[in-house]
């Protein structure tokens, strides 16, 4: 009994199911969404947490992305690979939220929000250099996630965030060198 | 100044290692597949209902045609087949008209109408052109009750006109 639940927990988690579970959400299988989800719900909250600065708002837009991709999936038509397609997913729904909780004063005049150092909630779990990125000024973080992270390059960066390339480039040295003072201290 | 170097290059490089070594998944603090199961099945119970409707409004289009159809053919149908006897009624009417005419004409004697008065040739003549005309716009018009009775009108009006020319009584007065 013990050997079959071995056998089975390799084979839910085997790497070469990935492309039937997709085949089966986009037929509406919930239990093959749901493998999936256990497959990614981590990486998209890790990308969520570092995006948004904020543990509750990752959460929440954790699962729009599920929910999102739950609709969307039947989208993907595996010219590229699963988890490239889902993290550009995960990542627009994640600048859409962040751009809708702005004012239309910062949306206008592109004012940052303030560095979240002081309201920071300590996340003892966390590596030192996540606690860092949390305080790194908003538009500095997005592109030192999406770059050093996420492996974005800063054409694309620069077209998801709406702002010139070289701003971008500007926007990971500042946020290097921010990183670099912080985890000097 | 190469203090200063070095110690740039140490943090360049030990926020290169830390970038190496962040972990790829972080654990969400609470449980968010309930959540998002609960919008899914939301979201399917959503789908269901428009798909009813999608279902729906091919019929609803259907029944709205069938009920256009046949209201444009209670409305217009009845006219559509009077049509074809209002062209037979004016037929008739033409027929009847020649038939009594002939009679007359044949009571007087079958008279030469050559022989009558350029005025009464021209009388007839624009009488019988008349009626032409109103036969022509009944074959496009048929149910014009307008044009029934002129086309009456302008056939009694020949009549009267071969009685006044052609009757005993009007040339003994």
């Amino acid at each position: 009994m013990d050997k079959l639940k071995i056998i089975d927990a390799n084979k839910c988690f085997s790497p070469d199911l990935e492309p039937q579970w997709i085949a089966q959400a986009q037929q509406g299988d919930q239990q093959a969404f749901h493998h999936l989800y256990q497959s990614y719900h981590r990486r998209i909250y890790a990308l969520c947490w570092r995006m948004m600065a904020d543990k509750d708002s990752a959460e929440d837009v954790c699962q729009e992305v599920f929910v999102q991709l739950w609709q969307k999936i039947s989208n993907f038509r595996g010219e590229s690979k699963f988890s490239t397609w889902l993290h550009s997913v995960a990542t627009n729904i994640v600048l859409g939220h962040i751009r809708k909780n702005k004012t239309w004063i910062q949306r206008i005049f592109s004012i940052e929000d303030q560095p979240v150092k002081d309201t920071m909630v300590e996340m003892p779990e966390c590596s030192n250099l996540d606690q860092k990125i949390q305080t790194l000024p908003e538009r500095a973080r997005l592109v030192f996630v999406l770059f050093a992270i996420e492996g974005y390059r800063h054409e694309e960066i620069a077209n998801m965030l709406g702002m010139a390339v070289g701003t971008s480039k500007a926007q990971y040295h500042r946020a290097r060198t921010l990183l670099r003072e912080s985890l000097s201290e | 100044m190469k203090e200063t170097m070095n110690a740039d290059k140490n943090a360049e490089m030990s926020l290169q290692a830390a970038i190496a070594q962040l972990p790829k998944e972080i654990v969400p603090e609470r449980d968010l597949w309930s959540g998002i199961d609960k919008a899914i099945n939301q979201s399917a119970t959503l789908a269901d209902n428009n798909d009813k409707k999608k279902a729906f409004t091919p019929v609803a289009w259907a029944a709205s045609i069938v009920a256009a159809v046949l209201l444009t053919w209670v409305t217009l149908g009845p006219e559509q087949l009077t049509s074809k006897p209002q062209i037979n009624l004016v037929a008739a009417m033409q027929q009847d008209f020649e038939q009594q005419k002939q009679t007359m004409l044949v009571n007087f004697g079958a008279p030469d109408i050559k022989q009558l008065p350029v005025a009464m040739q021209t009388e007839l003549v624009k009488l019988s052109s008349a009626q032409n005309t109103i036969s022509k716009a009944l074959a496009d018009d048929p149910n014009n009750s307008d044009l029934l009775n002129l086309l009456r009108w302008t056939q009694q009006q020949e009549l009267d006109l071969l009685n006044q020319l052609y009757s005993p009584q009007w040339q003994t007065i």
